[in-house]
C-alpha cells in the first residue's frame, strides 16, 4: 500500500513538472532543457530553509517559487534574441551550470553528499509524515497548479502564447509584446517546477545534485511530448505512463544494476518513437513544427 | 602554468575534433545532432570491446572502432533523421529525436559495460615527456597532433576536394545545390560518416589517455558545442580558435577556482557567447531570432 | 495632419541597396497604392515603416510621432497595422479567435488581471467577442466564425487578415498584396471593404500588382523600382508616365 502511494506521489510530482514545462514548451513553443534546474532550485531552497531556519513549509514553498521564478527570468531575458535550436543549447548550458553550482558550493548545498534529514512539511499545526498525508498535499498543490495553468492558457494571455508558438511575427504584427510574454511564461514555468522541487525535497527527505541533471530535464520534456504538447491533461497522462510502466518492470524481475538504465532507455526509446510517429503526443496539438507563412 | 597550457591545449585538441565533426553535420543537415555525444563514447567502447573481448591488436581495434563509429552515425541519420526530414520536420523535432537517441545509446552502453571506470589496456605508453615545465604523455602528444591534423585535413578537404565542395554547397544552400546536381542526401550521409569518425577518434584517444565512463560524452560534447558556437559554425579556423579558448579558459579557471568548476566555467562562456555574439567570433551566419 | 510621413528612408543589405532615399506622405482618409516590379523594395518599405526592419537612415512619423527604433508591436499599438504578402494567420485557431487576437487593450493579456480581476476580463472578453463577430459580419465572414482559419479559402484568408487589421483599431493600414491570387468574387468583396475604409476614418497604403484594382481604388499611386521612388501622382498620371513605361518595358 505504501508502495502504491509512493508511485502516486511520484506521478503527481511529475505531473506538476510536466505541466510547468508544457506551458513553456508546449503552449508557447519554447523548447527548454533546463526545467530540472528550476526543480533543483526549488528543492534546495526548501531543504535549506527547513534545515537551517525551521520555517514552515508554505513559507519555504513561497521562497522556492520566488527564487526559481527569478532564475527563470535570468535564463529567459538574454535568450530572447537567440534562435530556436541555439536557444535549446543555451537552456542546456544553464542546466549544467546550475548542476555544477549545486554540486560545488559544498558549504552551501552539501555538494555531492547532498542534504539529509530534511524535515517533513509543517503546515500550520500539522506535520505531514505519512505517505497518505503527503499524497494529499501533492495532489492538492498539483490541482492548484493545474487550475492556474488552465486559467493562463484559456485567457487572452494564453492566446498570445499560442500566437507566439504558431507565428511569432504575426503576434508582433498584432501588437503583442512577445518578449514580455516569453519571459513571463518562463518565470511561471520555473516557479511551478520549484513547487515540485519543494515537495520532492520534503518527501524524500534527502536530495543531492544527481536528481537535477540534464537527463532529468530530458525526462521531463519527454513526458510533455509523449503526453501531448499543448494539453494539460496530456501532461498528467504522460507522467502516469512514464512513471508507472518502469515501476512495472520491477515486478518482471530486472536485476537492480540495470533497472535504472532500462528505465532511462525506455524513456529515450519512447521519446524517439513518439517524435517519429506521433510528435503531438497522446493528447496534444503541437508537434514542434513551425508552420511556414503562406498557404 | 605551463602545465595548465599543456592541459588546456590537450583539452582543446579533443574538443576541436568533436566540434569539427559536429559542425560538418550541423552545416549540412541543419540541426543539432545531440547524439554526437554518444558517438564519442561509443568509439571508445567499441575499441575497448574489440581489444579486450575479441582480443584484436590495439591498432586494429582502434581502426575498426572508427569504422563502427561512422556506421553508428550513419545509422542515426538513415533510421531516424532522414525519415523525419523527408516528412518536413523542423530542426527542433530532429533535435528532440537526437536527445532520445542519446539516452537510448548511453544507457545501452551502461548496460553492456557497466558504469565503472574502464581503461583500454595494451598501450605501453612509455615515459612521459617533459616540455619546459609541463608533463605530457606520448598519448597526449598524439592527441594534440591528431587534433591539429584533423583541423588542417578537414579544412583542406572542404576547400579542395569534390566531396568537400559539395558539402560546402549543401551547407550554404541545399536547394541550390540539389539543382546543381548535388545529392544533398548523400552529402549529409558523408558528413555523418566523417563527423562520427572524428568523434569516435576523439573518444578513443581520451580513453587511451585517461579512464572512460558511459557518460563521458555528454560533457565533452557540450564543450565542443561551445567551441563550435564560439568559433562560428561556418569557420574551421573559428572552431579551432573556439576550442582553444574553451580548453585554455577551462584549465585556467581550474587553476583559479578549482577543478570542480571546470565544466561550469566552460558553460558560462557558452552562455555569454550565445547572448552576446551568437554567430561566434569568426562566423558569418546570423543566428539571431528573426523579426 | 499627415497620418504617415516618411522621409529619406534608406536600407541596404550587404552591398544591395533595397530602399534608397524614399519619401512619401499619407494623408487622412487616403488610399495610396504602391506599385512596381518584383524586388523593387515595396515590402522592404513596409517592413521598415512597421518596425520589422531598422532603417539605415531616414525618418518615419506616425501622426507626428517618430516610430523609428520602436519594436513592431508598439508601432501596431500606436495605430499602424499591416498584413503580409504571404498570409499570416493562426491556422489552428478559429476565425473568431484570429480577430480577437488583434484587439488592443485586452485586460486579460495581463496575468494579474486574469487572476485578480477575472470579472473585468470576462466582461471585456464578451464585449470583444461581440465586436469581433460584428467585424466578421462587416466583411462577410460571420458564417465561418468558429471554423479554423485553415478551413478558409485563400481569398477568405486574405479577408480575415484584413478584418484582423481592422480589429486593432489602427488608423493607418498597410496592406501587402491584399488581392493577389484571389478569386474574382472574393476580390470584389475585398476591394469594397478597402474602398469603404476612408469613410471609417482610416488611411491605407497598399502594395499590389493588380494595376486595374489599383487604378480603381487608390487616390494616389507611387511607382517604385530598385528601391527608388520613380514617380507619384494620380493613378492615371502614373500609369501614363514615360518613366513608368520605360521601367516596365525595360524588364
Amino acid at each position: 500500500m505504501a508502495y502504491l502511494l509512493h508511485v502516486l506521489i511520484l506521478v503527481a510530482l511529475y505531473s506538476i513538472l510536466a505541466i510547468s514545462l508544457n506551458l513553456i514548451s508546449g503552449y508557447a513553443g519554447l523548447v527548454s532543457l533546463c526545467q530540472a534546474a528550476f526543480y533543483g532550485v526549488g528543492a534546495y531552497t526548501t531543504a535549506l530553509l527547513a534545515l537551517n531556519l525551521h520555517t514552515p513549509f508554505l513559507l519555504n514553498l513561497l521562497a522556492s517559487v520566488i527564487l526559481a521564478g527569478t532564475a527563470g527570468l535570468v535564463v529567459a531575458l538574454p535568450s530572447l534574441r537567440i534562435r530556436d535550436d541555439y536557444f535549446v543549447m543555451a537552456t542546456f548550458a544553464f542546466q549544467v551550470v546550475v548542476y555544477h553550482l549545486l554540486n560545488n558550493l559544498i558549504s552551501f548545498t552539501g555538494g555531492p553528499m547532498g542534504l539529509h534529514a530534511i524535515p517533513a512539511p509543517r503546515l500550520f499545526w500539522i506535520t505531514l509524515s505519512g505517505h497518505l498525508g503527503f499524497l494529499i498535499l501533492t495532489v492538492v498543490l498539483g490541482a492548484l497548479i493545474f487550475w492556474v495553468a488552465r486559467r493562463i492558457v484559456s485567457s487572452p494571455f494564453g492566446r498570445i502564447l499560442f500566437a507566439i508558438r504558431e507565428d511569432e511575427v504575426l503576434a508582433l504584427a498584432r501588437g503583442k509584446n512577445v518578449n514580455q510574454a516569453k519571459v513571463l511564461v518562463f518565470m511561471i514555468g520555473a516557479a511551478m517546477a520549484a513547487v515540485a522541487g519543494s515537495l520532492y525535497a520534503s518527501y524524500i527527505t534527502y536530495i543531492d545534485p544527481t536528481s537535477f541533471t540534464v537527463l532529468e530535464s530530458i525526462l521531463i520534456i519527454s513526458i510533455v511530448i509523449i503526453g501531448g504538447a499543448g494539453n494539460l491533461w496530456g501532461s498528467v497522462l504522460g507522467a502516469l505512463i512514464l512513471i508507472v510502466v518502469p515501476e512495472l518492470l520491477r515486478f518482471v524481475g530486472m536485476p537492480g544494476a540495470i533497472a535504472g538504465n532500462l528505465r532511462q532507455g525506455f524513456y529515450g526509446l519512447l521519446l524517439i518513437l513518439f517524435v517519429i510517429w506521433r510528435p503531438q503526443g497522446l493528447l496534444g496539438d503541437y508537434s514542434f513544427q513551425k508552420v511556414k507563412a503562406g498557404k | 602554468m605551463q602545465q595548465l597550457v599543456a592541459n588546456g591545449v590537450l583539452a582543446a585538441a579533443i574538443y576541436v575534433m568533436v566540434a569539427t565533426g559536429f559542425a560538418l553535420i550541423y552545416a549540412t543537415s541543419r540541426f543539432l545532432h545531440f547524439a554526437h555525444a554518444v558517438v564519442f563514447t561509443a568509439g571508445a567502447y567499441f575499441a575497448l570491446f574489440l581489444a579486450t573481448r575479441i582480443g584484436l591488436p590495439l591498432a586494429f581495434s582502434v581502426l575498426l572502432a572508427l569504422v563502427l563509429s561512422a556506421v553508428l552515425g550513419c545509422l542515426a541519420e538513415l533510421v531516424v533523421y532522414r525519415p523525419l526530414r523527408r516528412r518536413g520536420s523542423s530542426p527542433l523535432v530532429l533535435l528532440l529525436s537526437a536527445l532520445g537517441i542519446y539516452i537510448v545509446l548511453q544507457n545501452g552502453i551502461s548496460m553492456l559495460f557497466g558504469d565503472d571506470l574502464k581503461i583500454i589496456p595494451g598501450l605501453d605508453s612509455g615515459p612521459s615527456f617533459t616540455i619546459g615545465l609541463a608533463r605530457v604523455t606520448p598519448v597526449q602528444i598524439v592527441t594534440i597532433a591528431t587534433g591539429a591534423l584533423c583541423v588542417v585535413a578537414t579544412a583542406i578537404v572542404l576547400k579542395t576536394t569534390r566531396v568537400g565542395k559539395m558539402m560546402r554547397a549543401v551547407a550554404s544552400d541545399s536547394e541550390l545545390a540539389e539543382i546543381s546536381g548535388v545529392r544533398a542526401g548523400s552529402v549529409i550521409l558523408a558528413s555523418f560518416a566523417v563527423g562520427s569518425v572524428l568523434a569516435g577518434l576523439a573518444g578513443v584517444l581520451v580513453a587511451l589517455d585517461t579512464a572512460m565512463t558511459p557518460d563521458m560524452g555528454l560533457n565533452v560534447f557540450l564543450m565542443a558545442a561551445a567551441a563550435m558556437i564560439l568559433g562560428g559554425v561556418e569557420s574551421i579556423p573559428g572552431i579551432a580558435l573556439g576550442a582553444l579558448l574553451v580548453g585554455l579558459t577551462q584549465h585556467f579557471g581550474v587553476w583559479l577556482l578549482g577543478s570542480q568548476w571546470q565544466d561550469a566555467i566552460a558553460f558560462t562562456i557558452l552562455l555569454i557567447a550565445l547572448a552576446v555574439r551568437p554567430q561566434g567570433l569568426l562566423g558569418k551566419r546570423a543566428v539571431r531570432a528573426t523579426a | 495632419m499627415n497620418v504617415l510621413e516618411v522621409s529619406a528612408l534608406n536600407k541596404s543589405f550587404g552591398g544591395l541597396k533595397a530602399v534608397s532615399d524614399f519619401s512619401c506622405t499619407v494623408e487622412e482618409k487616403e488610399i495610396v497604392g504602391v506599385i512596381g516590379p518584383n524586388g523593387s523594395g515595396k515590402t522592404t518599405f513596409f517592413n521598415l515603416v512597421t518596425g520589422f526592419l531598422l532603417p539605415d537612415s531616414g525618418s518615419v512619423l506616425l501622426k507626428g510621432n517618430s516610430v523609428i527604433g520602436l519594436p513592431a508591436w508598439r508601432i501596431t499599438n500606436s495605430g499602424m497595422s499591416r498584413t503580409f504578402q504571404l498570409i499570416r494567420l493562426i491556422r489552428r485557431r478559429s476565425v473568431l479567435e484570429n480577430v480577437m487576437l488583434a484587439f488592443r487593450a485586452q485586460p486579460g493579456e495581463n496575468l494579474f488581471n486574469v487572476f485578480f480581476r477575472s470579472g473585468t476580463c470576462r466582461k471585456r472578453e464578451c464585449q470583444q467577442r461581440e465586436k469581433a463577430l460584428g467585424l466578421l459580419d462587416y466583411v462577410g465572414l460571420s458564417k465561418k466564425a468558429d471554423e479554423p482559419a485553415d478551413a478558409l479559402s485563400y481569398g477568405q484568408q486574405k479577408l480575415l487578415s484584413l478584418a484582423a487589421c481592422l480589429a486593432s483599431d489602427a488608423d493607418m493600414l498597410l496592406l501587402d498584396e491584399p488581392v493577389a491570387g484571389v478569386a474574382p468574387e472574393m476580390l470584389e468583396k475585398i476591394v469594397s471593404v478597402i474602398r469603404d475604409l476612408p469613410g471609417e476614418g482610416k488611411s491605407v497604403v497598399l502594395i499590389e500588382h493588380n494595376i486595374d484594382m489599383v487604378m480603381q481604388v487608390c487616390h494616389r499611386v507611387i511607382f517604385m523600382d530598385a528601391g527608388v521612388k520613380i514617380c507619384e501622382g494620380l493613378p492615371e498620371q502614373v500609369r501614363n508616365d514615360p518613366r513608368v513605361l520605360e521601367a516596365c518595358l525595360g524588364r
